[in-house]
């Protein structure tokens, strides 16, 4: 396996690989980088936080790197977070407790696995999906559960960790190609590194 | 990939407390939908599979005990305080009224304290096809670690939350659901604990299955509404018959999801007659327990692993007249006959589509 | 009239927690689904709670929004009919 690429973002600004591509400065900082981008895609003024952020990840890393050599079938989305979807959860139990009435557009993102179908939509991507809820950020999982999808026929694995919770927003995405033989031990140092810097 | 197995770990549903008495209601063609009086925004009453002996506060968290103590009733501590044991839980919610500190931090602490586990748990939170996605990956584990032993766990309880949700989107139906049928008005919405244990080899003496693969498929059209050509169930189905090299010819009988609505039987209509698999019989089981989400795929898969053992399939309940363009073959009335090979499907949330084969034990 | 559209495209905004936009960015004419917008059938569930809880105006089956929720201009004509409050 090969780790092509990385994304950070969150409100201090977006690292490709590590390194800053450009800081933030605005409140709505998901949709400074949207304007950055010069994305045309009116549904993304509908999505919750975690589908914005997974969707601006996901179009950054796009842009670096080319995510649509394999075959249709062959990205598998592996996300994951610590606290699903409470965030939309909250705003969605607000619709009908204090507004008066139950909120379908935000019931609909009351699930975490949304995001991956907002990038499956996309980016035609037809391959599994899976979303995990993980007490910490676990490089060693995500590295087990490549395996398990590389070894069923997977091309590559988009992976990320993308948390909306309590004003705390972040996503990590690493996109891992199998292809080559980096050594396992030193993708998972490296994840931890990125990660944590 | 070697030789997997599984077999019963338990079944908590409106039908009974244990995988006997659910089975026992179903062979009588018991539904445990009923309606609920002010149970929809508004005080407006619909039918729901609810579980009458759970506590109004703490559902989830008694639904989830329970299911703990039958484990370790017809299992034994041993199995799941071992070292070699893993658990992994499907879940759409888990505890919605933790909120809002964390959802899952109470299931991993019951399960921790109740099942003395010794390893990770592994939570899946997939919409509606968490359940099959948790049993491949169950299946992934014993292909690719040192794990014997891997037990999933599938739970939604009832909550306002979700049926203020459902109701919201008009996709309840104001009368027990009916899945495939002509006059098919939406989804109930039900609550259930299931859970299955995959091994290595036979655990006990019980009826076991062979796992032959499975796998999903996204979409990539929709975040809340079906594919209009079926096109995730189509790739997931076609993806599982390859990894199991089983043909669909040799498919006995299809578990299919079949909430009920009209767009997504319509959409499974579609993708099984993509598949060669028009005449294979098959029900939905969400005439008796309702749609009970994270749930679903585990009390339906054994469901259908009750119906392999006894060689009966079961009618599905609420279908009466064809309701989708394709005329597939939905059981109006239960049958004997030997059933050896199985597919089981689910279709959801954020496009999600997931498929396994199961095979009876030679 | 305008008033009343400039209103409906705040509450437009609020009912759909479009949070990025503006009322300017929304067109009187533009068509609220599919490509303008980019809004959806869960899209037209929520102009029916707009409708109920802001105009008093009740539609029972979403397939009736249908015409109704094309644009702007379309959804303020149909208040001025039908608004109770």
């Amino acid at each position: 396996m090969k780790l092509v690429a990385s994304i950070y973002i969150s409100p201090k600004g977006v690292f490709l690989n590590n390194e800053l591509q450009f800081s933030l400065t605005e409140e709505n900082w998901k949709k400074e980088i949207y304007s950055k981008l010069e994305i045309d895609y009116s549904k993304f003024h509908k999505m919750d936080a975690l589908s914005k952020m997974a969707f601006l990840s996901t179009e950054t890393l796009s842009n670096a790197v080319n995510t649509n050599k394999y075959d249709d079938n062959g990205m598998v989305l592996l996300f994951a977070n610590a606290s699903s979807s409470q965030d939309t959860d909250l705003k969605y139990i607000n619709s009908y407790e204090v507004k008066g009435s139950p909120s379908p557009s935000l019931f609909v993102y009351t699930l975490p696995n949304i995001l991956t179908g907002e990038l499956a939509i996309r980016h035609k991507w037809y391959g599994e999906n899976c979303f995990y809820i993980e007490e910490k950020f676990d490089a060693e999982f995500y590295l087990e559960q490549i395996n398990f999808y590389f070894s069923k026929g997977a091309k590559a694995c988009l992976c990320g960790w993308v948390n909306s919770f309590d004003g705390k927003e972040e996503c990590f995405e690493f996109l891992i190609e199998n292809e080559g033989n980096d050594n396992k031990e030193l993708i998972k140092e490296e994840l931890i590194k990125l990660y944590n810097q | 990939m070697s030789e997997i197995f599984m077999t019963y770990g338990t079944m908590i549903t409106p039908l009974g407390n244990s995988t006997e008495a659910n089975f026992d209601a179903m062979l009588k063609n018991k539904s445990g939908v009923k309606f609920i009086d002010n149970s929809g925004f508004n005080q407006e009453n619909w039918p729901l599979g609810r579980i009458s002996s759970l506590p109004s506060e703490e559902r989830y968290n008694t639904l989830l005990k329970r299911a703990c103590h039958n484990l370790i009733e017809v299992h034994g501590r041993d199995l799941f305080s071992n070292k070699q044991t893993l658990v992994i839980i499907s879940s759409t919610k888990a505890d919605i009224n933790a909120l809002p500190k964390d959802t899952f931090a109470s299931t991993r602490t019951i399960l921790k304290e109740e099942l003395e586990l010794k390893n990770k748990i592994v939570v899946i939170s997939n919409a509606c096809i968490s359940g099959v996605i948790a049993i491949n990956t169950a299946a992934d584990y014993l292909n690719h670690s040192d794990y014997e032993k891997v037990v999933v766990i599938g739970i939604d309880a009832l909550s306002d939350f979700i049926v203020y949700g459902f109701q919201s989107l008009f996709a309840l139906s104001n009368e027990p659901s009916k899945p495939f049928d002509k006059n098919r008005k939406g989804i109930c919405i039900g609550e259930a604990c299931g859970v299955v244990i995959l091994s290595k080899e036979k655990i006990n003496d019980a009826f076991h299955v062979n796992y032959l693969g499975g796998s999903s498929s996204n979409d990539a059209n929709h975040i809340s509404g079906p594919s209009r050509t079926g096109e995730g169930l189509f790739r997931s189905v076609n993806k599982t018959m390859n990894r199991a090299t089983i043909t669909s010819d040799q498919i006995d009988f299809i578990s299919a999801h079949g909430t009920g609505t009209n767009y997504n039987d319509e959409m499974e209509s579609i993708a099984f007659d993509r598949l060669g698999l028009i005449n294979t019989p098959l029900n939905s089981l969400k005439g008796y327990f309702g749609h009970t989400l994270g749930a679903a795929g585990l009390i339906e898969v054994i469901s259908t692993m009750k119906m392999m053992e006894h060689n009966i399939l079961l009618k599905s309940i609420g279908f009466e007249e064809t309701g989708t363009t394709r005329a597939i073959n939905v059981l109006k009335e239960s049958k004997e006959q030997e059933v050896t090979t199985i597919l089981k499907t689910a279709s959801g949330f954020g496009g999600g589509n997931a498929s396994l084969l199961l095979k009876k034990c030679p | 009239m305008s008033d009343l559209k400039q209103t409906l495209k705040e509450q437009i905004i609020e009912q759909l927690n479009l949070e990025d936009l503006t009322p300017a960015d929304i067109q009187d004419d533009a068509p609220l689904f599919g490509e303008g917008l980019g809004l959806d059938s869960i899209d037209a569930l929520e102009f029916i709670v707009l409708l109920e809880q802001n105009y008093g105006i009740k539609i029972a089956d979403p397939s009736e929004g249908k015409d109704i929720f094309q644009s702007v201009n379309s959804l303020a004509e149909y208040i001025e009919k039908n608004n109770k409050t």
